[in-house]
């Protein structure tokens, strides 16, 4: 896990294998538009990215303070529709509406914050999933504006003379760019004071606002700025996929599988979501391809994310980490003595437990 | 004024079925905090199995009750009993929002798989029976899911204030701890608490057959007024629930005449909006809600 | 703001009043927890408040604190009207507290659960890094003092009992509070450990810190506290020294039930 515990134990040399990893990573996300085989290959790609995109605005929220969005669906899909309707009704640059549209529906989210963060988690999980459900009536009935069930459909912003391989290839790389400062922005918070009362309200809300951090106006901060990128990820998608419906854009389905790409590839890590979509994305697109669509994939999100939540809820990812863990002798000294500490108190555990809630 | 007593009657039909199933919900909340988010999926089920049901037997969908509601409170404390009660208590609100949200997706995709997306409803004979009342018309299925519905509320409501049980039930939700220092065992009232809460989405999909075309998606459409209502009533107050279902479905029918169906609805969520910012705990709550 | 104040030896010594309760009330369904409280705790002392299961302590604590919004009364804090404010600004306001049955982050590592209770300078520097090498110092420091610096690295949850108490303790010590509230701070720890956590009781009140301790074991509070106040029912039936408490008709008969 990178979090920002480990620098502080870590030696030079983790650190310089850990920029070696990021690099290769890099490295090897740049160079897969010249590998695709075909654009249709590169178009998963594309949706993949998108997805690595939407998880880590997800988890934003989702990752730093605990509180489960089932309905982030609601953000990437105002991000999409202002893109579209600022392109449309005023005319401006589309890369211009895309960071307005972004920017208008972190703006909307600050009352939807406000509403549901107040209190404890119950509220945020009602509202998360209301506020979806209303804007996917809201968008189908209000047809004028927004097409309506009809759809809508986005102005391309790149001319008709860009041939659709070279345009997947192109919002590749845009969903590469908004990825890596989406993790950068993570990274930065993660490390941060702000990050580590944000993980202290994800632990133990009570105990962090008697220690004095204003929990609510944490909560709030990090989910604006959670549906913020969420936006930027729902723009770039509709600019790239020149087509919005309601239906699709305000469902219920997308927003769970940004939570099951997030919690399978462990929320407390930087690279998890991004990895749990390349997984989900991955598989999603191969039973569409496969199967089309049937019923059968909320089937298996379903099956997925319950056997993550009662199994794994920490992820796989973390969880097969771990395992791998086991396996290495060495450890720490810092260990050896918690462990012996640990042999030490095992009558005394009860306690603990119950301290926990 | 005739559109508007109509409407009235049809707020009030149609309040009582929120109420019912708001209940439900709140039961949940109640024993375990837990939100679930399934229940209108059940709902639908029940309302599917009466359909087939009916079109298997050709008897009247509503003796399917016979089988749903024992059925269903049986999954129920199955749910709670294995897979709620798993959770970690630290991360439950969340975790069971996760897993009952899960169990929604998976009936709705089983629903898909075997009777695909086609809208389907029961035929009955006394299907377009109506009659005048009070200067309104009032058809015949509406009204018998309206009894059906208040029958069910009463029962519940005995259920909970005149029995031993219920008293546990009432304590649990109250107090736990307090509850089971007095020797409730809130494990088990948890269960069957879970249980009744699932036998009224039995009761409900039935009483919505009656006169609702139904599709595997449709839940979508009830978790997100019946959330709305808890929310409004004061989560865990039952009472608040039924009195919150009652304003809203009225609210809604009325809203109906100078609006469509479909602008109508979101009465629930801009009451769910308006309660948050007003008044996070409720209009009629307790103090459990305060921290929920 | 001074008061004068009965002492029960019939001296008069001029005490200065930090957190304060006037008429606090809480109840819970038809349960009075916490009624008509009116209680006054002295400012750089150990105070104890006592008395027995379920005389209102922990409420009126949470009520204090902010964690509960009090049913009628008002909580002042050296004057200044606190009532019903937020938990983090009471905390903020230099009240400080810990948890019955101790709570800490169990998922973050000892030193971060320090470096949690860091309070910025400024909201712009709530980006600068946690692990700042100023902070880090501190949070060593406090570690070190409460005896688990070689802890620093390990899980929360992976630590013991008493060493969660002992890092919640350092945890609160971090956001520098004046008065701080240990709410059982001996309560299932061995006896070696209670004996550290009053040593660091006494040494951090030698330094200037206010104490208000909710504690079981009387030895302790009876050796530990200059002022002492008994809860019975949801208010004060008693206060003063150790010695003149103990000898409260009023105090046996809570604790007795004569």
């Amino acid at each position: 896990m990178p979090s920002a515990s480990d620098r502080t134990r870590g030696s030079g040399l983790t650190t310089a294998l850990k920029i070696v990893g990021i690099l290769a990573l890099a490295a090897a996300v740049l160079s897969f538009p010249s590998f695709a085989a075909n654009p249709f290959i590169l178009s998963v790609g594309v949706v993949i990215m998108s997805y690595a995109v939407l998880a880590t605005g997800w988890n934003f929220v989702g990752g730093f303070t605990g509180y489960m969005s089932l309905g982030h669906a609601a953000y990437s899909g105002l991000g999409g529709y202002a893109t579209a309707l600022l392109i449309i009704e005023s005319g401006i640059n589309p890369w211009l509406a895309l960071v307005l549209g972004a920017l208008l529906t972190a703006v909307i989210a600050v009352p939807v914050g406000i509403a549901s963060l107040r209190v404890r988690g119950a509220s945020f999980v009602i509202v998360s999933i209301a506020f979806v459900l209303i804007l996917q009536l809201v968008f189908q009935s209000w047809g004028e504006f927004t097409g309506g069930s009809n759809g809508l459909r986005v102005p391309r912003p790149f001319g008709p003379d860009v041939l659709r391989p070279e345009q997947h290839e192109r919002f590749f790389y845009l969903h590469a760019a908004v990825l890596a400062i989406a993790l950068l922005t993570w990274w930065l918070i993660d490390r941060s004071r702000f990050g580590i009362g944000l993980k202290a309200i994800r632990e133990d809300e009570d105990k962090a606002q008697a220690l004095g951090i204003p929990t609510f106006n944490y909560k709030l901060v990090a989910f604006v700025v959670s549906a913020f990128f969420t936006a930027v990820g729902g723009g770039l998608y509709a600019l790239w996929f020149g087509f919005l419906d309601p239906i699709f854009q305000f469902s219920i389905l997308i927003g769970s599988y940004m939570v099951l790409m997030s919690l399978l590839g462990g929320i407390r890590s930087l690279f998890g979501p991004m990895l749990g979509a390349l997984v989900v994305g991955y598989s999603v697109e191969f039973f569409k391809n496969e199967y089309g669509d049937t019923q059968f994939h909320l089937v298996a999100t379903g099956l997925l994310l319950g056997l993550v939540v009662l199994f794994m809820p920490d992820g796989v990812l973390p969880a097969l980490a771990a395992l791998l863990r086991r396996f290495r002798p060495q450890e720490s000294s810092i260990r050896e003595v918690t462990q012996a500490e640990l042999a030490e108190q095992r009558n005394s555990d009860p306690i603990t437990q119950g301290a926990k809630r | 004024m005739s559109l508007f007593v109509q409407s009235l009657v049809l707020g009030v039909l149609l309040g009582g079925l929120y109420a019912l199933l708001a209940a439900g919900l709140t039961l949940y909340f109640g024993v375990m905090r837990v939100v679930m988010i399934a229940h209108s999926a059940f709902l639908i089920l029940a309302a599917y199995l009466a359909w087939v049901f009916t079109r298997e037997t050709g008897l009247d969908p509503l003796l399917s009750m016979v089988g749903t509601v024992p059925l269903f409170f049986v999954v129920g404390v199955a749910i709670q009993r294995l897979l709620m009660a798993r959770l970690r208590p630290a991360t439950l609100t969340m975790m069971s929002v996760l897993l009952t949200f899960s169990i929604a997706l998976v009936i709705e995709g089983m629903l898909g798989w075997l009777f695909t997306g086609t809208q389907r409803r029961v035929r009955l004979p006394y299907g377009g029976a109506d009659f005048e009342a009070a200067g309104a018309n009032v058809a015949v299925v509406k009204l018998i899911a309206f009894v059906l519905a208040a029958l069910s509320l009463l029962a519940l409501y005995l259920l909970l204030t005149r029995t031993r049980f219920g008293q546990a039930l009432r304590a649990t939700i109250q107090h736990p701890e307090a509850a089971r220092l007095v020797g409730i065992d809130t494990d088990r009232t948890a269960g069957y608490g879970f249980g009744i809460g699932l036998a009224t989405a039995a009761i409900g999909g039935t009483a919505l057959a009656l006169d609702s075309t139904i599709y595997p998606s449709l839940h979508w459409h009830w978790i997100g007024p019946l959330m709305a209502i808890i929310v409004v009533g004061g989560l865990g107050s039952i009472p608040g629930a039924a009195i919150a279902a009652m304003i809203l479905g009225i609210g809604q029918a009325l809203l109906q005449i100078p609006l469509n169906t479909t602008w109508a609805q979101t009465i629930f969520y801009v009451a769910l909006f308006v309660t948050l910012m007003v008044r996070p705990q409720g209009f009629f709550g307790g103090r459990l809600a305060q921290r929920f | 703001m001074t008061a004068l104040h009965e002492q029960g030896a019939g001296q008069q010594e001029s005490v200065r009043i930090g957190l304060a309760a006037t008429g606090l009330s809480k109840a819970f369904g038809g349960v009075r927890a916490v009624h008509d409280a009116t209680v006054a705790f002295h400012h750089g002392k150990i105070n104890a408040l006592i008395g027995p299961n379920g005389s209102g302590k922990t409420t009126f604590f949470n009520c204090v604190t902010g964690m509960i919004k009090p049913d009628s009364g008002t909580v002042t804090y050296y004057g200044a009207d606190i009532t019903g404010k937020a938990p983090h600004r009471i905390a903020r306001a230099g009240v400080g507290r810990s948890f019955q049955l101790c709570r800490i982050f169990p998922r973050m590592t000892a030193l971060e659960n320090v470096l949690a209770a860091v309070r910025p300078p400024s909201k712009t520097r709530l980006l600068a890094s946690a692990h700042h090498h100023g902070d880090v110092a501190r949070a060593r420091e406090l570690l070190s003092r409460v005896g688990i610096e070689h802890l620093e690295g390990a899980e929360a949850r992976a630590l013991s009992y008493g060493q969660q108490k002992l890092l919640e303790l350092a945890g609160v010590l971090m956001a520098d509070p004046d008065t701080i509230m240990l709410d059982e701070p001996a309560g299932g720890v061995n006896p070696a450990l209670i004996e550290r956590i009053a040593g660091l009781v006494r040494s951090l009140n030698a330094e200037g810190k206010t104490f208000i301790v909710v504690e079981h074991n009387m030895e302790l509070v009876m050796s530990l506290s200059d002022h002492v106040v008994v809860f019975d029912r949801g208010s004060q039936i008693s206060e003063g020294p150790p010695s003149v408490v103990q000898n409260d008709p009023r105090v046996l008969e809570a604790y007795l039930g004569v």
